[in-house]
């Protein structure tokens, strides 16, 4: 659960997930839709703070394996 | 009924909500009370047959209305003009600038959020369109200032990224890409405010590309036929709309054209490409006590804030060429700019001429002209002009290597070499009734005692 504050762990390891092959915004706001659009919004900014985000000729964002 | 005096006295005074009202009560504006998800709006809005505020949004307690000027219609309602004199009246304001009063304390600055308070996600960011790279701010005014070339106002989006940082769209030549490129060549930072939900004066003077050293806000005093009310923002020595629902203060930082920014639906009615641009990092947050938060919807509320502007020129040049002008229309399926009808007092010649003054314009690709008989805001009056006074073989101008867009993909920017500028073609077709044919044979059919008849008696 987020705070409103802070991004829950445990969605941002699911959009991590999802970040593992290229894949649209939409996407992720699909595979979120049990979440809160804030909670999704704070999961997302903790994600491009901490890591730098892959974006191919389309647009789709992955993450490249550490 | 109100008097004119009195209408235009409001005028000058109203606000983004003030204009909301109004569109409310004119029919163009309809509240949503129904709960509704940030990413939902977009769809809502290019669905619905006027603007919508939705007052319930799942997750904040931030309203969102968005359509405000999604017809040409509603952008008439939205600044208390006849949707005929969009052009005349962008012309006079514009001629007449305006100069902004400065006030001490402004209803932006009601609530002050600053430090650890400071985070994007508080407000309802909406995610828009299919392929978009994420939710955008895409009704932002960016206000900034420069030594040398004094204060500038302008529209831009910016993509949200993190709690305090998102990426602006700094991609063409613009006053803030200018301003920018000065502070990024000594390595500082710019600041930079961006107000949300300001009244369509001072959005649409925004959008207009004044001319260099012409402060927009005047331009929009202009338009409001009295002050805009600006005051200083909290943290940076720049001014910004008193009357604005959100303000963002922060600073454009020297990070250059790294920034991955985009995809994003973008004004000429295309999914745009990713981009690289600069970094927006907010140090603080202003608003009302009840904030409203603006989506501006593509393409058509994009477009049509500049269409005024195109009709405009399209007057002036025309007036320059020596045409006597009866109307001018920047159509909606040319994006407000890229396409305009006029209609003309036609003496010999004047047809072709009208054409050429109208396609010198930069963004002008297409230009019908008619006589002033035809009533250019009916499409079916235009088409019959179109089918009876004009030879394609005669009348249908051609014009190739003038200056294009990249946004336009018919030109194939993709081809171009780095820092080449796009040609394009254009067309013009003169409807005016052809020189040497006299005008009976286009008496228009009238129907018999039309003025003895009236629908409501039998309908």
């Amino acid at each position: 659960m987020t705070d409103g504050k802070h991004a829950d762990p445990a969605l941002v390891l699911r959009i991590e997930e999802c970040l593992r092959e290229p894949v649209y915004f939409r996407d992720i706001l699909d595979a979120t839709r049990d979440q809160k659009y804030r909670a999704i919004l704070l999961a997302w900014s903790d994600i491009r703070s901490r890591h730098v985000l892959e974006r191919d000729e389309y647009g789709r964002y992955w993450r490249a394996e550490p | 009924m109100r008097d004119r005096a009195e209408i235009r006295t409001s005028e000058r005074s109203e606000d983004f909500r003030g204009m909301l009202a109004r569109m409310e009560r004119e029919g163009h504006l309809r509240r949503v009370t129904k709960r509704i998800s940030p990413r939902h709006i977009t769809a809502l809005c290019a669905q619905a047959p006027a603007a919508v505020l939705c007052q319930a949004v799942e997750d904040y307690d931030i309203p969102v209305v968005g359509g405000l000027y999604w017809t040409r219609a509603r952008l008439a309602s939205a600044l208390g003009w006849p949707e005929s004199e969009l052009g005349s009246r962008f012309a006079r304001a514009a001629a007449r600038p305006h100069a902004p009063v400065i006030v001490a304390e402004a209803p932006c600055q009601e609530v002050v959020l600053t430090g650890n308070d400071v985070d994007l996600t508080a407000l309802p960011i909406p995610f828009m369109h299919e392929k978009d790279g994420g939710p955008y701010i895409s009704a932002g005014v960016a206000f900034a200032n420069d030594s040398e070339l004094g204060p500038n106002a302008g529209c831009y989006r910016l993509m949200f990224r993190t709690r305090r940082e998102m990426a602006i769209d700094l991609f063409t030549a613009s006053d803030l890409r200018r301003y920018y490129t000065k502070t990024y060549e000594r390595n500082q930072s710019l600041p930079v405010t961006i107000a949300v939900g300001v009244h369509a004066f001072e959005h649409m003077a925004a959008a207009y590309k004044a001319p260099a050293g012409v402060d927009e806000m005047e331009i929009a005093g202009g338009l409001r036929g009295g002050p805009t009310r600006l005051v200083r923002a909290k943290t940076a020595d720049i001014m910004v709309p008193a009357d604005a629902e959100i303000v963002l203060e922060g600073e454009l930082l020297p990070n250059g054209w790294t920034a991955d920014e985009g995809p994003f639906g973008e004004f000429a009615g295309m999914q745009g490409d990713l981009k690289r641009n600069p970094l927006f990092r907010v140090s603080a947050i202003t608003h009302r006590r009840d904030p409203i938060f603006y989506a501006l919807q593509m393409p058509w509320e994009n477009d049509w804030l500049n269409g005024p502007a195109t009709e405009a020129a399209c007057s002036r040049v025309l007036g320059l060429a020596g045409i006597q002008v009866a109307a001018v229309r920047a159509t909606e399926g040319g994006c407000c700019g890229w396409s305009v009808v006029a209609s003309i007092k036609k003496r010999a010649g004047e047809g072709r001429n009208a054409l050429a003054a109208l396609l010198s314009l930069p963004v002008v690709k297409q230009a019908i002209v008619t006589d002033d008989d035809i009533d250019i805001h009916n499409p079916n009056e235009i088409e019959w002009a179109i089918t009876f006074r004009c030879q394609a073989d005669k009348d249908i101008i051609i014009l190739s290597g003038m200056k294009g867009k990249h946004v336009d993909p018919s030109v194939r920017p993709w081809d171009l070499k780095p820092g080449e500028l796009p040609t394009t073609s254009k067309f013009g077709i003169d409807a005016t009734i052809p020189e040497g044919i006299p005008s009976f044979r286009y008496e228009r059919i009238v129907p018999a005692f039309r003025d003895e008849v009236r629908v409501e008696d039998y309908l």
